[in-house]
């Protein structure tokens, strides 16, 4: 991971002759900055080296692929995620896995996420891992409920089943998928069971019905409780606590200093 | 408290209140000054602000949104700055200062979150938990606790109590201060919000502080009961685990529960409460904030009352058998077994009777379905002089000042009633007036404790025209007072007398009222009485028992009032209700209805503010909303009504009275001088005035839902015993 | 304004499912229940339901009749999408007698509309 350092310092060229000396070189400063800093000992320390690492290598994606990456950011203080649009799925994670220096080979899982309230109201996650620089990275991208996302099949082969999830539990339908069906509901059963709008206590009930000699399914009369939740800490109104660090922070990238 | 919001401190604090209780300290009378003071500026956190002198240092950072730690402040206690967690810097100070007792100084800089402040809350903050146990776990405050969450948001994040072998703590003995209040003294950090609360709201002096510096302890001197009808409220103010509910106690934690507004129906007051469930359980009450209402406390009863919800209650519709045994029936027998009956009776010999807890939504649909098949005898079991304009005009029988507006009394004589007991939160606005605005009482009646001194004028009932026609000397006070009032009890009106006291009385009310200020009021114990005379019940139940009724509808009336005695042989009774008590035992069909907790229902309080409940579980077993009953009976006798949802019967209330669907506003009446010319019967009988809950143990136990439950059992036995011990 | 608002929106691009036009949206939900109709009598005996195939036949026009309000071309793309996932899971038989019976809901009762008997069942 700290070749990427360089990647971005020097330019890709110099990138391409990056040796495991220098690696070792900026390890080691790394560490000596991180002791020299006073943190909080209750909140888990970001190593300053890794986050000016992971923004330099988004910005360095950001510029390679203007087309599709929308926005880099960083979460939690030093997870690095790369947002961008839905047409780029494949070229985008075709580029991680097979650039030089990221070599993002393995893919770790695909997650969905829904927010009724958006536009596109889906978000897929990728989560990827490099193996060669032990760094992980996160794509996301958008869609909604009839919009197609290209697979990521062709490029990651792991891509086959968690995209079936998704499309099981969010309906999100995936262009080019070999083999798009069920995979954790029941035959027969309707609708996305992930979406936001989908009650808790589902629609059907199933039971066996002793006269039939089967298994009979019913629509079901379940209120679904409604839960409110009291999150609003009482200690928030607190001075200390209104300000605190954003959960994510934006990596200007260039075509942010263009505009 | 943090977990109210901002504005309360501000609004709750003014100036003027610190200036009342210094004054009262002082024991002078109170004066303020008559021109709006200048404003002086001051900063909190470099933000200036504008603020009247007097305001102290903790609500003039309110008023910017900046909260300030603190334990033993409370907006509606006495100052007693003893905790220290409100320490802030203040520019040029050479120490920190209390922020809740500091009243600012022009151009003072006030720093809420340097970094002096931070030690300060922080050495006060380790202070305190050097001696607070680590039982969280085991404390039925976790989650609500102030403490925890100061000590979260305030305290150092290390530790340096080093004892690990437990040696050092300090350990305090437990309190046995009654059935309602559990003290876990250990964990007390010595704020007295209690103790200020007992002397100044609740008004008996019985807790205290003994010892000094580590060896001082919150208790009672002497062993003895902490038993007032306001107890509860202490759970509530106790910032720590040191004071929590008893019947409570490791019931449930409060992330855990759903919390519904709904409103008190024990006495006719209308306190806003917030009911906490769990899995179809009402596990307890506490006060919900209404300035106008009940401020933020709750009256034991209403508070403590609620076990008797899952006693005695009803839960499967019953018919009587040919062998006088209730016995559980399925609804549509039950149903037709009553239909059968209405329909057999002639017209005019069905009648309806509702009782104390009574919503607006079934006195509605009751009287309609009566009206439908040929009757108009619906009335309650609490009686009011028909004479006159009798409940055809409101001001007869509100509480025409309202409850806050009562504070502002200078002279108030209470006739026939002990609002201690009757409306335990009436008694705590006379008596905040009387400890701060010099509030002058006297009382006709038995003479009982009302927690504060007053002028015992007799228990005759002559004295009520002594008074009328300016005889007695204290008619003079009344008619010099600037807003003098007089709360007629609603036991005085069931006298047989009761049309000429209400009409003496009014008509001296009448004298001595001023424009805007009415000084005439009713003070009722049932919830639902306002209510019910609002939507055209007759108060009383003569007229009911004289139309010799063939068909009885009791709806909840558990006074014992209606007996099987005073009704013809043939009489079919129905009784609508949740518990099994008066009513149902003499009841030929039995139709479970829902208690206050459980259905979407409107009350109308003492003073004609109309409020309503909301559904907090369901209601147990076969049981149904009352409404609703009475709308599936209608359509068995084939007269159905024409809604079939709450809101098209909330309509049709609202065609009868506007004002009842409009929750939570208090709508003025001005008939009063109207009343009195219409009131012609002014004869009083020289009888002895009493009333009947005069004591403690009158208090607990008033309606079907106290009688069923067993922690209002285990206070009457507290009390007896406590009396047993003083001889 | 109103007007520039909709046209905005009638040539909104959106990128398309399966079918291009209605034409071919049509087709392919042509073909799906032609595919479906003539499978039905393996199904029927494959599975041995107590239906006969003129019933499931019946049951297959209602089924699609009940979308024949849909216009939406990315819609009809899904549904069928949906209908063909529905149609491999029964001629392979990954499902069993249970689910080929769902579509007929033999064991539904009517809920109750009128207030004594939502009274007498409970029902708010």
């Amino acid at each position: 991971m700290a070749s990427l350092l360089r990647t971005i310092s020097t330019g890709l060229r110099s990138a391409l002759v990056n040796g495991a000396a220098r690696t070792q070189i900026v390890r080691l400063s790394s560490t000596e900055a991180a002791k020299t800093e006073e943190t909080k000992p209750t909140v888990r320390k970001h190593d300053v080296a890794v986050r000016e690492q992971l923004s330099d290598f988004g910005r360095y994606v950001a510029e390679c692929l203007p087309k599709y990456v929308q926005k880099v950011q960083l979460t939690a203080g030093d997870e690095l995620e790369v947002l961008i649009c839905p047409d780029g799925v494949v070229p985008v994670l075709q580029f991680l896995k097979d650039h030089h220096n990221s070599q993002f080979a393995n893919l770790v899982d695909i997650a969905g996420m829904d927010v009724p309230s958006r536009q596109y109201r889906f978000e897929i996650i990728y989560n990827i891992l490099s193996l060669r620089y032990n760094s992980r990275i996160r794509v996301k991208t958008y869609t909604d409920e009839l919009t197609p996302v290209d697979s990521a099949f062709e490029v990651f082969k792991a891509a086959n089943w968690y995209e079936r999830e998704i499309w099981d539990m969010y309906g999100v339908f995936f262009a080019n998928h070999p083999d798009l069906r069920r995979i954790l509901t029941d035959y027969g059963f309707e609708g996305h069971p992930q979406r936001r709008d989908f009650p808790l206590s589902g629609y059907v009930e199933l039971r066996y019905d002793d006269e039939k000699k089967r298994v009979v399914c019913e629509p079901l009369e379940l209120a679904q409780e409604f839960r409110k939740f009291d999150l609003s800490a009482p200690w928030e109104q607190f001075p200390n606590f209104r300000n605190a660090n954003p959960a994510t922070e934006e990596v200007p990238t260039k075509k942010d200093e263009k505009k | 408290m943090f977990r109210v919001p901002l504005a309360k401190a501000i609004s709750l604090g003014s100036p003027k209140r610190v200036a009342n209780i210094a004054v009262r300290a002082s024991a002078s009378a109170a004066s303020t000054p008559a021109k709006a003071p200048e404003r002086i500026e001051v900063f909190v956190d470099d933000i200036p602000v504008q603020v009247l002198p007097g305001t102290t240092v903790l609500q003039a950072a309110a008023m910017v949104g900046v909260e300030i730690p603190r334990f033993c402040y409370h907006e509606r206690l006495a100052v007693a700055g003893n905790c220290r967690m409100c320490l802030v810097e203040v520019e040029k100070s050479p120490k920190p200062v209390a922020a809740c007792a500091m009243p600012v100084m022009k151009g003072w800089r006030i720093k809420t979150n340097s970094d002096l402040t931070k030690k300060a809350r922080e050495g006060v903050m380790e202070f305190l938990l050097m001696n607070h146990p680590l039982d969280c776990p085991i404390c039925d405050q976790g989650g609500e606790c102030d403490l925890q969450d100061q000590a979260m948001a305030f305290g150092s994040d290390r530790s340096r109590f080093t004892d690990i072998n437990f040696t050092g703590k300090r350990a305090v003995e437990d309190k046995d201060i009654g059935p309602l209040v559990k003290t876990i003294m250990t964990r007390c950090i010595h704020c007295t919000r209690c103790i200020r609360f007992a002397s100044e709201i609740a008004g008996v002096d019985d807790l205290g502080t003994t010892g000094r510096g580590n060896d001082m302890q919150v208790g009672t001197y002497v062993e003895k009961l902490f038993l007032t009808e306001l107890s509860g409220n202490v759970i509530d103010l106790c910032p720590v685990g040191a004071l929590t509910n008893k019947p409570y106690s490791f019931v449930a934690r409060p992330w855990e529960i759903r919390k519904i507004d709904s409103i008190d129906v024990m006495d006719a007051i209308g306190s806003n409460i917030i009911v906490s469930t769990r899995t179809g359980e009402v596990l307890r009450i506490l006060p919900r904030e209404n300035e106008e209402v009940n401020e933020e406390w709750l009256a034991d009863k209403g508070r403590f009352a609620c076990d008797g919800l899952k006693r005695q209650r009803l839960i499967a519709p019953m018919l009587r058998t040919p062998s006088g045994e209730l016995q559980a029936v399925e609804w549509e027998s039950t149903l037709i077994a009553v239909a059968k009956a209405v329909r057999k009776a002639p017209k005019g010999s069905v009648v309806a009777i509702a009782g104390s807890m009574a919503d607006v939504e079934a006195m509605v649909a009751t009287k309609d379905l009566l009206n439908r098949i040929g009757s108009e005898i619906v009335c309650t079991e609490q009686s009011l002089p028909t004479q006159g304009s009798g409940s055809d005009l409101r001001s007869n029988y509100l509480l025409n000042s309202s409850i806050q507006a009562l504070e502002e009394a200078d002279v108030v004589l209470l006739v026939g009633t002990n609002p201690r007991y009757e409306a335990p939160l009436l008694n705590t606005r006379l008596r905040k007036s009387y400890v701060h605005n010099e509030l002058e009482l006297a009382l006709i009646g038995p003479k009982v404790d009302l927690s504060y001194k007053y002028q015992h004028l007799g228990d005759g009932a002559e004295l009520i025209n002594q008074i009328s026609t300016g005889t007695h000397p204290f008619a003079q006070k009344l008619k010099n007072a600037k807003k003098p009032a007089i709360i007629l009890g609603s036991e005085m009106l069931a006298r047989p007398d009761g049309a000429g006291i209400l009409a003496t009385l009014q008509s001296f009310a009448n004298k001595i009222s001023k424009p805007e200020w009415n000084a005439f009021n009713v003070l009722h114990q049932n919830a639902s009485q306002v209510g019910a005379l609002d939507v055209g019940y007759r108060p009383g139940v003569e007229t009911a028992l004289k139309a010799q009724p063939k068909v009885v509808f009791l709806l909840g009336a558990d006074a014992g009032i209606v007996t099987r005695e005073k009704l013809p042989k043939d009489c079919f009774v129905v009784y609508i209700g949740h518990h099994g008590d008066a009513g149902a035992t003499i009841a030929d069909a039995v139709l479970p209805g829902a208690a206050y907790t459980e259905k979407q229902a409107t009350y109308v309080n003492t003073e004609g503010r109309s409020q309503q409940t909301l559904c907090a579980v369901n209601p147990p077993g076969l049981a149904r909303e009352d409404w609703k009953i009475i709308r599936a009976l209608s359509e068995v006798v084939g007269e159905p009504l024409p809604y079939d949802t709450l809101d098209e019967l909330r309509e049709r209330v609202e065609d009868i009275a506007p004002h009842l669907v409009q929750h939570g506003k208090l709508e003025t009446n001005s008939f009063a001088t109207l009343a009195e010319q219409l009131a012609k019967d002014k004869k009083i009988d020289n009888s002895k005035i009493t009333v009947r809950q005069q004591t403690l143990k009158d208090y607990f136990m008033t309606d079907p839902i106290s009688r069923a439950s067993p922690t209002m059992a285990k206070c009457i036995a507290a009390v007896k015993k406590q009396e047993a011990k003083a001889h | 304004m109103a007007g520039r608002e909709a046209v905005r929106k009638t040539v909104q691009q959106v990128r398309p499912i399966l079918s291009i036009d209605r034409d071919e949206a049509r087709k392919r939900v042509l073909n799906l229940y032609k595919a479906w109709y003539r499978q039905i009598p393996y199904i029927v005996m494959d599975y041995d339901i107590p239906m006969s195939v003129e019933q499931c036949r019946e049951k297959l026009r209602e089924e699609f009749m009940k979308h024949s309000n849909v216009s939406d071309i990315r819609v009809i793309d899904m549904l069928v999408i949906k209908g063909q996932m529905e149609l491999k899971e029964s001629v392979e038989i990954w499902k069993q007698k249970g689910h080929i019976m769902r579509y007929w809901k033999e064991t539904v009762e009517p809920k109750p509309t009128d207030f004594l008997s939502k009274f007498l069942n409970n029902q708010n």
